[in-house]
């Protein structure tokens, strides 16, 4: 293996590969077309240092704490995401957080209504 | 000294359950914890024979793990603190213990234990925020082979001090982005008698607690991002630190990098080269190999370079290559097969595959090439298999 051949190989994949795959993480086509444009800006931004299942893990759930999390995030070395990049940033992170929270609660409110018709949860 | 290290560790540990608790009874305070654990095997078939004892010189194949977790903390829009706990080759250790105390983007103070900003790589140091199992040959930290011959990389990362630095980012709208750093950390050291190269164990545990010296090392950063479009931007920096090492602070360090990164969509390009100038002790002429110039013939160079490319194939599957080196250029010990001048260059290709959104799969294939033979094998080439998984929280 030489460097001719590590180059030549690398470029027959740029050539044949997919560069809008964001990896780890949602797909575009199942959010809104309403989050699509937001969706892309975080996925571009975001996995530029790290995977995109920190963020979509995270657990946050308050537009306060993201707005404090995307501005940590922001002034990273490097990181690429200006004040209008956070704007978008933070509109896809509310409506997916809001769509996690309305997730839970439905599947709360299975499980009390499995137990309350006496079934196993 | 095996008491003082397991000390470190428990106490490493306790900091971070402890900061944790705190935290979960004071729900004001906004925090989340984040945490990764990547397993790899290591599959060397030219070097069957050799094992990773200390006192060797080959390397950690079979198994190895690398785990961290970390807390994040953001106590109001100007202060924030980070925990960050690892696990691996030296056991528990506070890899971060810091605060930021920020007046505006441009002006930030950080105080504490932390790696100090240099190179593009520092950033990515966790195994899961890069894609190959292993980490550039500058930035080696025992993963290496021949690693004790070599002394690992240039600048083994994460390279955590304890210390202050002052760093800052400016946007110039949607185009650019400006970062600087400046920092004053304890700085690497080496205790033993007649040192020779930095000791980058002694900056871990059990010694990470107290400097060696009384002066500081100091170091500093700029940085400048441009974009070109939405999804292309291209980010160059330098960075330089400088500091003693010894007790007497006598003998210098020197390093300096240069790093450039592209990314084309979700195609990236990076590329780092490094150099360190390493003072040693030439008191006793006995130990080196080669007679001792009397001019400039008290320290050596230590130099070492990367370029890489991910791009993805589909959806969930990058494909990876790396090439990477290191030339060591000055005196070297008697008891080494090193020369006045060797070289390694490593030429890696490698797949990731993200199972799902938290586990990727890694594999690689490396051949090394070494300028001198292993002295119980002959050999020069050597090939390298990786098989790992990483997963995140």
């Amino acid at each position: 293996m030489h460097f001719a051949t590590l180059a030549l190989a690398f470029f027959a994949v740029v050539l044949t590969g997919c560069p809008d795959a964001k990896t780890e993480g949602l797909d575009p086509n199942a959010l809104p077309e309403s989050q699509r444009a937001d969706y892309a800006i975080f996925a571009e931004r975001c996995s530029k240092c790290h995977s995109l299942s920190r963020p979509l893990n995270a657990g946050i759930t308050d537009d306060a704490y993201w707005a404090m999390y995307v501005a940590r995030m922001r002034r990273q070395p490097g990181s690429g995401i200006s004040e209008s990049d956070e704007v978008a940033v933070l509109r896809f992170l509310h409506y997916y957080s809001s769509e996690q929270k309305d997730a839970v609660q439905r599947k709360n409110k299975d499980v009390v209504d499995t137990i309350a018709d006496g079934g196993a949860p | 000294m095996k008491r003082r290290g397991s000390g470190a560790h428990g106490f490493a540990f306790f900091l971070f359950v402890a900061a944790f608790f705190v935290l979960r009874q004071a729900e004001a305070i906004e925090h989340n914890v984040a945490g990764s654990a990547q397993l790899d095997y290591h599959f060397v078939p030219t070097e069957r024979d050799a094992n990773a004892n200390a006192g060797t010189f080959s390397t950690f194949d079979g198994f190895t793990v690398e785990a961290a977790m970390k807390l994040s903390v953001d106590v109001s829009p100007h202060l924030s603190g980070n925990v960050k706990v690892c696990f691996g080759c030296h056991g528990f250790e506070a890899d971060m213990f810091y605060f930021d105390l920020r007046a505006v983007d441009e002006l930030n103070l950080r105080i504490g234990r932390f790696s100090p900003s240099f190179g593009s790589f520092n950033l990515r140091h966790d195994p899961a925020n890069h894609k190959f199992s292993d980490k550039p040959l500058p930035y080696d930290m025992g993963r290496m082979l021949r690693k004790n011959i070599w002394g690992n990389g240039v600048l083994p990362a994460p390279f955590p001090d304890n210390g202050a630095e002052i760093d800052g980012t400016h946007f110039f709208g949607d185009a650019a982005q400006m970062d600087y750093a400046a920092y004053a950390v304890m700085g690497f050291r080496n205790d033993q008698p007649n040192p020779t190269d930095l000791n980058f164990q002694e900056a871990h545990v059990p010694n990470y607690f107290v400097d060696n010296n009384a002066r500081p090392a100091v170091g500093a950063r700029l940085a400048l991002t441009l974009r070109a479009s939405a999804a292309t931007d291209a980010t160059v920096g330098v960075s330089g630190m400088f500091g003693t090492y010894d007790p007497n602070n006598d003998l210098t360090y020197a390093i300096a990098g240069a790093d450039l990164a592209v990314r084309v969509q979700r195609t990236n390009f990076r590329a780092e080269v490094l150099a360190r100038r390493t003072q040693f002790d030439t008191s006793n002429p006995a130990i080196f190999k080669y007679a001792l110039s009397p001019a400039d013939g008290d320290f050596f160079m230590k130099d070492g370079a990367y370029i890489e490319a991910e791009q993805p194939i589909v959806r969930d599957l990058d494909f990876l290559a790396r090439i990477d080196g290191m030339l060591r250029m000055g005196n070297v010990l008697a008891t080494t097969p090193l020369s006045d001048k060797s070289s390694v260059v490593r030429e890696s290709l490698g797949l990731a595959y993200a199972v799902e959104r938290n586990f990727r799969l890694k594999t690689s294939g490396e051949l090394w090439q070494f300028s001198d033979r292993d002295p119980e094998t002959g050999r020069r080439l050597e090939v390298g298999i990786h098989l790992g998984a990483v997963a995140t929280f």
